[in-house]
């Protein structure tokens, strides 16, 4: 592959989309050169900002006869470095298609351009009664394109699944500019899953450039709880002693101290008590008939397993700031250290007092900051490094003490990564949990839909 | 102290504590009113703050292009802020980062030239005086719709010039009729000429000082006469010392912060001399200059504290009145929408005071107006220096107001009232902007309360 980014090929982008939608000055590159991980840096060769399909198109096109690979980018909010490109390559990002084509409440379906943003279309979906529920805590900023490429998560998802029950149908770019057309209303289920294959294939097959997605009713009524421990690891214990009792909460999320003084320190301050080991935030949504039997079994459970106080959000306003907390977590790390390295690996949901023991040790061993706020129902930790990049033996460690965990989650029958992706981050640590044979099928998988190679190279595979 | 060159250039430089914080979330990215229109992340706080970063650690000049053209571009609205989870101080990087820019490669004559006038109380009574002249002689609304949309400066300047005019309230909701929706209404039990009893604990401060403005005081004198009727009648008696400045708000965000600062050092004297509590301003750009004086002279040996000091005492003019209880006037059967200036709900975090003052006024409608708290692109000299995008963003605006059928726009702050009353008056929407105090004032005069 030899890629050639050429001023030719930069004037023939500039003749598909517009002059104006194709940045190469050197200096506004530098905006690039990182995703919402700023760990790595690498500032792309130039940045298309295409229209609708047919600007992806032949942009693919134009890109593809270049032999210059392509990175797909929506907000650049990613956490594993999926966004970014080298000085060979050429970003295309998604926020001039942010068009949300249609709201169909009769058919539940809401028909996307992919720069929709994630929380938009929930907006456009209430007055029918609807709403879009993968709700990953970027959802302020997120795109639904993005959400496709990582098979995006969020709290809710423990009850409601991830992105890829929610996506119905796809039109998809392919490297060489081809158009496909994914499942779709009523046309779903003859042959194979390609629009299952798609979702979570973090860019690396092609561009979705319409998203058809499900939406579902919003729940009459909810009950949030949120519980207060002195042990991380009791919190832990109570996330697995309610789903034993047979409930299905809608969230459990845990918080730990040192995120709990973050949240509470920023604008989103939500009245976490700041002197607890951990905060578990327990939801139950759905029909108002029983909910108060659930959150009050949710409540014995917390009692037994050594909770020293539980409180239920009076309001819905009460609800909301816990909520905003919760998500805007990962920001508000950015008062506490200048850099923030978030893990995110999932492990079975018995075994996270263990791994959580394990993390917290790690974390004493060499001597870094650790914060954990998670998706507990779901096993899926994400243990928050925080560092000063700026010292070099702090990031030393930071390295070392980030495979660590990894192994430590590996071991215990997780896996590296519960929802944010691969991307560039995670590529190395591939092998701990794949076999060759799988990996080579993931392979001819991606040569299928990218013989060539072009489409975000250097990503997910080992 | 040092040159004021050498002293732009370490601006940034030292406020490389407050980059920081910045973790690269993108939460900022839909907040931002360029960035949602340009769609390139260097119109975004997020990129903008990865700019200053790069000169802080010396990655990119300042001269350069990019940097000149992308912090220019920002609008300062600050909305970018209250959806901060890392509460990174956005507007004070933004102005250090227009020092930098502004000493690497100076801006054009006319801006130059501006700034000095509202630097020389002189000139601009001089100014002020003309552009009454061009207002009340019907030349600047002539102007508006003659010259042709290429000389956009001139043709918004004007426009902006026509607009400040007012003169449609005394005509505003004199009619007795039924109200719509009960929700939105004002206080049914109408036209009372008696006071509300002061029953807040708070003892109410007797003395007040009253920061003019120069805008204000040059085209906007009925909204500051109206401020002082209003507080009187309230029990607060205004003082306005006259060694007061212009606040220097135009200045710190043209990044000319020694400008700024130097009309700080005045303001700070005069209000001290005044002897007063309470420093009130009715203008939102004027308010959050001032409440940021403790910053601007953090590192002034003389002044930090009393910056300091003074700052405290600051209040926007709804801050006050909602605080302690106001007096109800006669109703004013209009139909009203509220935008809220990016520097009173962003930047001082005042969002529902001057909704409560409106409130107060009996039958008055309050409709709620889309996107409130998006910047209208006025944004200080923004309308005039930036005219396409500002027509951009405010045509957005005025679409929103217009779809509210509102009788009037309500929006306490001159640059805001001007740039929303010129995309107005080239719609030929019939409608004006008008300051909340305006319509207070408007309904105890009917009420008889002067």
């Amino acid at each position: 592959m030899s890629a050639a980014l050429t001023s030719e090929v930069t004037a023939d982008l500039q003749a598909i989309v517009g002059e104006q939608w194709v940045i190469t000055d050197p200096v506004r590159l530098l905006a690039y050169e990182s995703d919402g991980l700023t760990a790595y840096r690498r500032p792309p060769g130039a940045v298309v900002l295409p229209a609708d399909t047919d600007d992806v198109s032949q942009v693919m096109a134009c890109l593809a006869h270049a032999e210059v690979p392509v990175v797909p980018r929506g907000a650049g909010t990613g956490l594993s470095g999926g966004a970014l490109a080298g000085p060979d390559a050429v970003i295309v990002a998604t926020p001039r298609m942010n068009r949300i084509v249609h709201v169909d409440p009769e058919n539940r379906l809401a028909l996307l351009q992919p720069g929709v943003i994630n929380a938009d279309l929930t907006v456009a979906a209430r007055p029918h009664g609807l709403y879009y529920a993968p709700d990953p805590s970027s959802q302020s900023a997120c795109t639904i394109g993005g959400n496709v490429a990582e098979n995006a998560g969020g709290p809710h998802c423990l009850k409601y699944g991830v992105t890829s029950r929610y996506v119905t149908g796809l039109t998809v770019v392919l490297y060489d500019g081809e158009v496909l057309r994914l499942g779709g209303l009523g046309r779903d289920s003859a042959g194979y899953d390609l629009t299952g294959v798609f979702i979570g294939s973090e860019g690396c097959f092609g561009i979705a450039t319409e998203i058809e997605v499900r939406l579902l009713p919003i729940p009459q009524a909810t009950r949030t709880l949120l519980a207060m421990f002195d042990q991380l690891e009791d919190a832990g214990e109570a996330v697995s002693a309610i789903v034993a009792r047979g409930l299905l909460p809608a969230a459990l999320e845990i918080i730990d101290r040192e995120t709990i003084q973050a949240v509470e320190a920023s604008i989103f301050a939500a009245g976490y008590p700041v002197d607890v080991e951990a905060a578990l935030v327990i939801e139950f949504d759905g029909i108002e008939a029983g909910l108060d039997f659930e959150a009050e079994e949710a409540e014995r459970c917390c009692w037994e397993k050594g909770a020293r106080e539980v409180r239920r959000a009076r309001s819905e306003e009460e609800r909301l700031a816990l909520w905003q907390g919760r998500k805007k977590a990962f920001g508000a790390f950015g008062r506490v250290a200048p850099d923030l390295l978030v893990q995110d690996a999932t492990v079975p949901r018995t075994r996270l007092p263990e791994v959580l023991r394990a993390i917290t040790e790690i974390g004493h061993r060499y001597g870094l900051r650790l914060a954990n706020v998670f998706h507990a129902g779901d096993g899926n930790l994400h243990p928050n490094i925080l560092f000063d990049r700026s010292d070099a033996d702090e990031l030393a460690r930071v390295e070392q003490a980030s495979r660590e965990i990894m192994a430590v989650c590996v071991e215990a029958g997780g896996t590296i990564t519960g929802e944010h992706g691969v991307g560039l981050d995670k590529r190395g640590y591939m092998r701990m949990v794949h076999s060759r044979d799988v990996l080579e099928v993931m392979r001819a998988t991606k040569k299928a839909f990218d013989p060539w190679g072009g489409m975000n190279p250097g990503k997910v595979l080992p | 102290m040092n040159s004021p060159g050498v002293a732009l250039a370490d601006a940034l430089s030292g406020k490389r504590d407050l980059l920081l914080p910045c973790v690269h979330c993108g939460l900022c990215l839909p907040a931002c009113p360029t960035y949602v229109r340009m769609h390139d992340e260097n119109d975004s706080p997020r990129g903008r703050l990865y700019l200053m970063r790069a000169v802080v650690e010396g990655r990119i000049d300042p001269a350069a292009d990019a940097f000149q053209t992308h912090i220019d571009r920002c609008l300062g609205c600050r909305a970018c802020e209250p959806v901060c989870p890392a509460g990174v101080e956005y507007g004070t990087l933004l102005e250090y980062a227009r020092a930098v820019a502004v000493a690497a490669r100076p801006q054009p004559w006319f801006i130059r030239t501006l700034l000095g006038v509202f630097q020389r109380p002189g000139r601009m009574r001089t100014v002020m005086r003309l552009s009454r002249w061009l207002r009340a002689s019907g030349l600047a609304g002539l102007g508006a719709w003659i010259i042709p949309r290429r000389w956009h400066t001139l043709r918004m300047g004007l426009a902006m010039l026509s607009a400040s005019g007012g003169g449609k309230l005394r005509r505003l909701g004199r009619r007795r009729r039924a109200a719509p929706t009960e929700a939105s209404v004002g206080p049914p039990d109408a036209y009372s000429a008696l006071p509300d009893t002061d029953d807040k604990d708070e003892v109410r401060p007797a003395r007040v000082g009253l920061l003019s403005g120069c805008v204000q005081a040059g085209l906007f004198e009925r909204v500051n006469d109206a401020t002082g009727r209003v507080l009187k009648a309230n029990g607060f008696a205004a003082v306005t010392p006259s060694t007061q400045a212009c606040c220097g708000a135009l200045h710190s965000h043209s990044g000319d912060l020694e400008g700024a600062r130097a009309l700080a050092r005045v303001n700070i004297a005069a209000f001290e001399g005044a002897d007063v509590e309470t420093v009130v301003v009715n203008a939102a750009g004027c308010g959050a200059a001032m409440k940021g004086y403790a910053q601007l002279l953090a590192d002034d040996a003389e002044y930090a504290t009393r910056a300091a000091a003074i700052t405290e005492k600051i209040v926007d003019l709804s801050e006050i009145l909602v605080r302690y209880g106001m007096r109800k006037g006669a109703p004013i059967w209009a139909r009203v929408t509220y935008d809220a200036p990016c520097h009173l709900l962003h930047a001082q975090g005042v969002a529902e005071a001057p909704l409560e003052m409106l409130r107060s006024i009996p039958q008055l409608e309050l409709v709620e107006l889309k996107g409130s708290a998006e910047c209208c692109g006025g944004a200080g000299l923004y309308g005039i220096t930036h005219g396409e995008l500002a027509q951009s963003i405010g045509s957005d605006k005025v679409d929103a107001i217009l779809e509210t059928k509102a009788e009037a726009v309500v929006t306490g702050n001159p640059g805001c009232m001007m740039h929303i009353g010129a995309g107005l008056l080239f719609r030929g929407a019939g409608i004006e902007a008008i300051h909340p105090v305006e319509l207070v004032d408007e309904s105890y005069r009917r009420g008889g309360l002067y």
